[in-house]
């Protein structure tokens, strides 16, 4: 499809825009989002698309598609030298990775740049140091922000002397600790020890798991701080090397290192410990010389300190929050930042507000997983899709009623967000938007994030990293158990006493046992309430009585 | 004319220790089901001292319902979604169900149970098997590993028995409900 782009009536940066064409390398709600930035500053789009996604949102909504090859990733979204092919085909002028897929490959970054195209994000090199777990520990030690005890080297387990010396690191910065890869995050290769005994097999499992994700099987160790919240701050960059912290996230529920919710600011930290937070996230960005956008995650501990864990060099899921909170748009800001502009005054402003925060926004992410199945992958095909609209509330998805959900790619399907003044009137507004999603045909994220929302610990911010894994599958269990008993009700009730011989219309389901119900006259509704009274919690039973009058004399 | 329902949930959508649902039509209603637009209806509970009657608490609840399916043998088969959770559920009449157990179970005088069919719960790729036909395994033992999402998902056996088949191949590909071990 091809939409007529309009000329840009922008009087910011005197009516320029950032490039005439961008190629997106990547699908799903994140293409979608990028592509949305790319229209507003009026630049043409090239989409690229697997077999799978021939038909997908982010392929109509492009200008140009290319087709990449067949649908699993690494014939698809991960051939590097298909989509600079691509981009020098269709006359693109930059390349904006996303997140995930190619989006952190310093050699996709370099292959970009070698090509003579723009790559929207930091430089191959920041990529290639920053990449390199170890190297990004020593960095940001060297700025003087503090890193979890653990090495500074990377370790080759296979050679019994760097065993050795391991052992004795260990003991120097004490149990339990993480074993974690050198050359990659989310998780794999991690591997947690709690006893001096159980520290070869850990780093001989963590090698393993490293090798086979990464193609490099160096580890490192690092102390386990427990409990903590995994607190982030979104940096931009320019490249007259201004760079500036847009404020930060709490992303502390998630489970097995993949985040549900997350959200901007971080709840409970003074303005002081906003401040501190922010300007060492920007000494360690600063040590590597960041450009565009990047995020530095920390994690923070019960005695409120903070340490240093990585730096992701890509724009995050989570981006959505901070831009709600701060109003700035990080895509287009990331598309000047890439075309050469240095980073706008409003910009600047908006960091020099960000440890003073005044709105909360919250995002949850609806994936295609099972949330009383440890969070299998539930691949299908979408039915009912209504997602919640009105004051305060932000959808990014790429799906619809009827789009499949492929088991090739990320379960993610749509991200949920609601922004208001407070935290509380922000989990207010997140409770209302839930009531107001339905999605059929596949089982969702969405038990978990009613819950969340209801949460009376969620409501006192008392997060921590391992609190989903660890508590989640015994209160899953329980609220599915009575979901099922209203569910059978459900069933009973549309399905009759003649077994749907003749299928009830969905409209006329009725229950199955006579109901003593008030009249349909209003008779009972209780009068107003005096001024003055006290307003007592809860429904009500006005609503009761009166939502019951209300169906009886609509038509049907 | 049927008065008396069971309800449980398809293999699909079925979890350890989810039991199957007898309503009487007749008896006294456990909640207030009203139409809230097209394929929806408010639940409300009934009022009652029985906490458990009362799962999902005091407040009306809505459910959402796709049209039902009918298959062979009157049963029904309908897809409900509560609180987010989904469910296939089988609705058929509660004293046909009962004489369609008794004749399709293996008749068994010690008590002994059959071949337990292991299938699959989510749709996939066979990544890897760990056992082959002969393996004694122990209950929590990894049967296969089905990658999907970019994630690598491991089966493991809820119970102990021995291997009799192993249906698929690594490498196949498989749909929600496929039969993937046979154990006895």
């Amino acid at each position: 499809m091809t939409w007529v782009v309009p000329a840009s009536l922008r009087k910011d940066r005197g009516g320029a825009r950032p490039f005439a064409r961008v190629l997106v390398a990547n699908r799903g709600e994140i293409a979608v989002r990028i592509l949305r930035a790319c229209r507003e500053l009026a630049i043409e789009t090239v989409a690229v698309y697997s077999d799978a996604d021939a038909d997908a949102a982010h392929v109509q909504m492009a200008d140009r598609a290319v087709r990449l090859g067949p649908a699993p990733a690494t014939e698809s979204y991960l051939r590097a030298d298909a989509i600079v092919a691509a981009a020098l085909q269709t006359g693109a002028q930059a390349i904006h990775p996303g997140y995930g897929f190619l989006a952190e490959r310093a050699s996709f970054a370099r292959a970009t740049e070698d090509a003579g195209l723009v790559f929207i994000g930091p430089s191959s090199a920041t990529i290639a140091t920053l990449g390199d777990k170890v190297a990004a520990r020593r960095s940001a030690a060297g700025a003087g922000v503090p890193i979890l005890p653990g090495t500074l080297e990377p370790f080759d387990v296979d050679a019994p002397a760097a065993v050795e010396a391991i052992r004795v690191a260990a003991e120097q910065i004490g149990y339990p600790l993480l074993v974690k890869a050198a050359a990659g995050g989310g998780g794999r290769g991690m591997r947690r020890v709690e006893q001096p005994k159980e520290l070869a097999a850990a780093l001989a499992a963590g090698a393993a798991e490293a090798r086979a994700a990464f193609g490099d099987g160096a580890v490192y160790i690092e102390r386990e701080i427990h409990p903590a919240r995994h607190i982030e701050v979104q940096l931009l960059g320019d490249g007259a090397g201004t760079i500036v912290a847009l404020g930060e996230r709490d992303c502390s529920l998630q489970r097995r290192h993949q985040k549900l919710v997350e959200e901007a600011p971080a709840p409970l930290l003074g303005e002081e410990q906003r401040l501190g937070l922010h300007e060492m996230a920007v000494r360690a960005a600063r040590a590597v010389g960041l450009v565009n956008a990047a995020t530095a995650e920390f994690l923070f501990d019960r005695d409120r300190r903070f340490w240093f864990l990585e730096i992701n060099t890509r724009l995050q899921v989570e981006h959505g929050v901070t831009e709600l909170v701060a109003g700035v748009d990080i895509v287009r800001e990331q598309l000047w930042l890439a075309a050469g502009y240095p980073l706008a005054d409003r910009v600047i402003a908006a960091a020099e507000r960000a440890s003073r925060p005044t709105r909360h926004a919250i995002e949850v992410r609806l994936s295609a997983e099972d949330p009383a199945r440890e969070f299998a992958p539930t691949p299908g095909t979408i039915d009912r899709w209504e997602l919640p609209s009105g004051p305060g509330i932000r959808v990014d998805t790429a799906a619809g009623p009827g789009t499949t959900v492929v088991a090739d790619y990320d379960p993610l399907i749509a991200k949920l967000m609601v922004v208001d003044e407070t935290r509380d009137a922000a989990i207010d507004r997140l409770s209302r938007a839930l009531d107001e999603t339905t999605i059929t045909g596949i089982q969702t994220t969405l038990p978990f994030h009613r819950f969340i929302a209801t949460d009376a610990r969620f409501r006192a911010a008392d997060l921590s990293i391992d609190w989903v894994d660890g508590t989640w599958a015994a209160i899953g269990h329980e609220r599915r158990r009575a979901a099922l008993v209203v569910a059978g009700e459900v069933a009973a009730a549309v399905v009759g006493r003649d077994l749907a011989l003749d299928p009830p219309r969905a409209t006329s389901a009725q229950s199955a046992r006579p109901s003593a119900r008030p009249e349909a006259t209003g008779e009972g509704v209780p009068a107003r309430r005096p001024r003055g009274s006290a307003i007592e919690p809860g429904p009500s039973a006005w609503s009761r009585v009166g939502r019951t009058a209300a169906v009886d004399r609509w038509p049907r | 004319m049927t008065s008396r329902l069971l309800v449980a949930p398809t293999p699909s959508s079925v979890l350890p220790g989810d039991a199957a649902v007898e309503f009487d039509l007749d008896g006294p209603a456990r909640a207030e089901i009203e139409p809230a637009g097209p394929g929806t209806v408010i639940v409300r509970a009934r009022p009652t001292d029985d906490p458990a009657a009362n799962p999902l608490g005091a407040a009306p609840i809505r459910g959402v319902f796709a049209p039902p399916r009918r298959s062979a043998g009157r049963v029904v088969t309908v897809e409900v979604v509560v609180d987010g959770w989904r469910f296939e559920l089988v609705v058929e009449d509660a004293a046909r169900a009962r004489l369609r157990r008794r004749a399709t179970r293996v008749p068994d005088a010690t008590g002994a149970s059959g071949p337990t069919e292991i299938r699959a719960i989510i749709p996939g790729r066979v990544a890897a098997i760990h056992v082959v036909a002969g393996d004694v395994v122990e209950a929590g033992q990894s049967l296969l590993v089905v990658e999907a999402m970019k994630m690598q998902n491991e089966l493991r056996t809820s119970h102990p028995g021995t291997v009799e088949r192993v249906v698929v191949g690594e490498g196949e590909t498989i749909d929600n409900g496929d039969l993937l071990v046979v154990l006895r």
